[in-house]
């Protein structure tokens, strides 16, 4: 039963996508009844799915968090942010310019905050991910890791963009020198040189599909009255917008190729051949299943209506009073809507971890290797770190990620 | 002897094991041995013994003792039912750690809907409270940021215009007139600011901070004085109960507790709107009956009828299909049970009392946005 611990290993990812859909759609369900409180096990399960179904050198990988604590985290990060809540409130009863000015300067913050939450979020998974009996661990401070992407990406929109093959280098670096397998620590060694030519290359891809973009505008007479002109020019941005979202598309797997394969354990180092043309498919797969969802609940919700307001439907056509009529005056109608639009919500997550969430982890873990795993057998546990409960705020700032 | 593989938890080497039962007196052990040796390697007592959530297929066990990682993994489908038969105790654990689980879940999600029932019965009592903690000359500013911004999304860049800017006028006196006697016998810190608008729009509203816009187009379509001022007191019965405020911490507090159900306290998402307005809409449905019963107390005093309040609103709302459909979330709704109750506060009226308005003045009123239509074209 020993796993093949030899010079080169590749990731395994076994978890299928149906076994998946089945876990999640019982935690989805049971979303309903606990007024949307079992996000916090729905996180855990997928969690579980996704690590407990990849193997590294034949040693599965485990998530030790739970629920409860990502409960506990969701709670303090409130205590921050009713006092925030407060702020916008105050703000939107304020003059138009002291409200603009202070919606700005709270988006600016909340910009702050999010780089914030990001890296404690990593350091929640990290310590919880266990592969052979030892922990994973982040440390640094995630402050100072917000200043700085907070500060990168302020020069990065004043270059136009031009300035982040090098913020995506810093923050990557500083990153992985906090990151640590017990007490062996990881290693990048990559610099913005690895993402300067897919990244200007896209660059002047996508600076090309603006003009292009333009200049349809400009034919069209959008541009002179967004509102009037020939209704015929938003369909002519369809080719532009395909055009920029593959460029997107093929220059992240690019990206995640040159970034991934340059991280290093010690001696051990990783490396990710992502396919930009997969990714791609799975955006693909994504948007097809997407709308299937819709119109299966399309269907229902129109036989729900004519349940609901029967005598709009009856004779021919719609009359269309009389359902507004039905809308108005029945609760049930209300709680219908309700339910309805927590289906629309529920169908497109559900839909997005089934084909892009899973999709993406299934890409990235089956195009991994690892070369000199024989050198992680001597790695000692650290101390167990507690200070952590939960990604609170992460989790309030509504940041994604697995 | 059963195949499995251990970690120790201290090191990050792999041990192939094999896994035997220690059977004693009372509680047994799990013995760990190093492949193809006797060895004991670790001895892990039957009581200590944890399962860890893993995947199908395979089953993996700590122990409370031993360090964190530490763990022993069976990867084959017969193996790991003859450690589940030989250890009766991992599924009564499992079990116990599911019911700590469903017990969590079952205590959030009862102080969850706890909240949101709390909130339900009690934030319209809660925000009346709040708003008169909040100082008057707070809310005559908010009151004037809101007017600019109903000003121009009804009005356009002319905003809206005065049908008789001159306040002097016996139409403005009688109206102003007519606004303190309503407001007399309450204790509204408020100076009501009555404006009589040009716009095509059938509507009348109050905003915070004492102001009221009664839009042409209603006025041109009442026929009484009971009409006329039925709405106007209605108006001012919000302005005397603060409900513009009221409504603005409302709206906040709700926005706050759905962020809190979808874990999005940035309020971002569309969700947070769509319940909010649906939740809010019931607080405003309170608040017009609230201002119903204001116009009919003000009609114990003067001699008019409210129910010509509700026969305004059905005639300009008539033919207006579009009105019906915004009806589900509108806040103005004339609802059947709201016209039977003005009816019936219209009956239980005392007699020889004065009209709000002499002939003349309802005839100035009633004509004011039809005869000076040019004095308003002035810059």
């Amino acid at each position: 039963m020993a796993g093949e611990i030899s010079g080169t290993s590749a990731i395994r990812f076994w978890g299928r996508r149906s076994a998946f859909a089945l876990i999640l759609l019982r935690y989805y369900v049971l979303l309903v009844p606990t007024i949307g409180l079992y996000r916090f096990w729905l996180t855990t399960a997928r969690r579980r799915f996704y690590w407990g179904h990849t193997d590294i050198g034949g040693d599965t990988l485990e998530y030790t968090g739970g629920a409860g604590q990502l409960l506990v985290g969701f709670l303090m990060a409130l205590v921050v942010f009713v006092p925030v809540y407060g702020l916008f409130f105050y703000l939107s009863t304020q003059s138009a310019s002291v409200a603009i000015i202070g919606y700005g300067a709270a988006a600016v913050l909340l910009w702050f905050l999010f780089g914030y939450a990001r890296y404690r979020a990593r350091d929640f998974r990290l310590s919880r991910t266990l592969w052979r009996g030892i922990r994973f661990d982040q440390a640094g401070s995630a402050w100072v890791y917000a200043l700085r992407r907070f500060l990168w990406s302020i020069l990065t929109l004043v270059t136009l963009g031009l300035a982040y093959p090098f913020m995506a280098a810093d923050l990557w670096t500083y990153r992985y020198a906090n990151s640590w397998y017990g007490d062996r620590k990881f290693g990048f060694t990559g610099s913005w040189k690895h993402l300067a030519l897919p990244f200007y290359l896209a660059w002047a891809a996508m600076a090309a599909i603006v003009v292009w973009a333009i200049v349809i505008a400009e034919q069209t007479g959008l541009l002179e009255n967004p509102l009037e002109g020939d209704p015929a020019g938003y369909f002519n941005f369809l080719l532009p917008l395909l055009a920029g979202f593959t460029v997107v598309t093929f220059y992240r797997a690019a990206e995640i190729s040159r970034m991934f394969s340059a991280v290093r354990l010690g001696d051990a180092t990783l490396t990710l051949r992502f396919s930009g043309l997969r990714l791609f498919w799975q955006y693909v797969l994504f948007a097809i299943a997407l709308v299937a969802a819709y119109i299966v609940l399309a269907l229902g919700g129109f036989v729900v209506l004519t349940i609901l307001a029967s005598e709009a439907f009856a004779g021919y056509g719609v009359d269309f009073d009389l359902l507004l009529r039905a809308m108005q005056s029945s609760t049930i109608t209300l709680l219908a809507i309700i339910f309805g639009y927590l289906l629309l919500f529920g169908a497109f997550t559900y839909v997005h971890e089934l084909f892009l969430g899973y999709g993406f982890w299934h890409l990235l873990a089956n195009s991994a290797s690892i070369a000199g795993l024989d050198t992680l057998l001597d790695v000692r546990a650290r101390a167990e770190d507690k200070a952590l409960a939960g990604e609170g705020l992460a989790d309030a700032l509504n940041v994604g990620g697995y | 002897m059963i195949p499995a593989r251990y970690h120790d938890g201290l090191s990050s080497r792999v041990h192939d094991v094999a896994l035997s039962y220690e059977r004693t007196e009372g509680d047994g052990a799990l013995l760990v041995h190093p492949a193809g040796s006797s060895d004991v390697l670790v001895r892990w007592p039957a009581q200590n013994l944890v399962q860890i959530a893993a995947r199908r297929g395979q089953l993996r066990l700590g122990a409370t003792d031993a360090p964190d990682g530490a763990r022993v993994i069976v990867e084959t489908e017969t193996d790991i039912a003859r450690i589940r038969a030989t250890l009766p105790l991992l599924r009564q654990r499992q079990r116990q750690e599911s019911a700590r689980q469903f017990r969590l879940a079952m205590i959030g999600t009862l102080s969850l809907a706890s909240i949101i029932l709390a909130y339900i019965l009690f934030v319209p009592l809660l925000a009346s409270r709040v708003v008169h903690l909040i100082p008057p000359g707070w809310e005559e500013g908010i009151g004037a940021t809101v007017a600019e911004q109903v000003e121009a999304s009804l009005g356009g860049a002319a905003g809206l215009p005065l049908c008789d800017p001159d306040p002097q006028s016996l139409a403005n006196r009688a109206i102003a007139r007519f606004a303190a006697e309503a407001l007399a016998e309450t204790t509204s810190p408020f100076t009501p600011d009555i404006r009589v608008v040009r716009s095509d729009i059938p509507n009348a509203f109050a905003i915070p901070g004492g102001r009221i816009y009664f839009h042409s187009a209603l006025l041109n379509a009442a026929r009484t004085q009971d009409e006329f001022a039925g709405v106007l007191a209605h108006e001012i019965g919000h302005i005397a109960y603060r409900h513009g405020m009221e409504q603005l911490v409302s709206t906040a507090g709700t926005g706050a507790l759905i962020g809190l159900i979808l874990g999005d306290m940035t309020g971002i998402s569309v969700a947070a709107g769509l319940g909010a307005t649906i939740i809010d809409a019931r607080f405003s449905r309170e608040a017009e009956r609230e201002a119903d019963r204001f116009a009919a107390l003000v009609s114990q005093r003067l001699d008019y009828q409210p129910a010509g309040l509700a026969a305004l609103i059905a005639r300009v709302s008539q033919d207006d299909a579009f009105g019906r459909a915004l009806a589900l979330l509108n806040t103005h709704p004339l609802t059947d049970d709201r016209r039977v109750a003005l009816e019936a506060l219209s009956r239980e009226r005392p007699t020889g009392l004065e009209p709000p308005f002499t002939p003349a003045e309802w005839e100035a009123i009633r004509t004011m946005c039809q005869a000076q239509a040019t004095k308003v074209k002035r810059p």
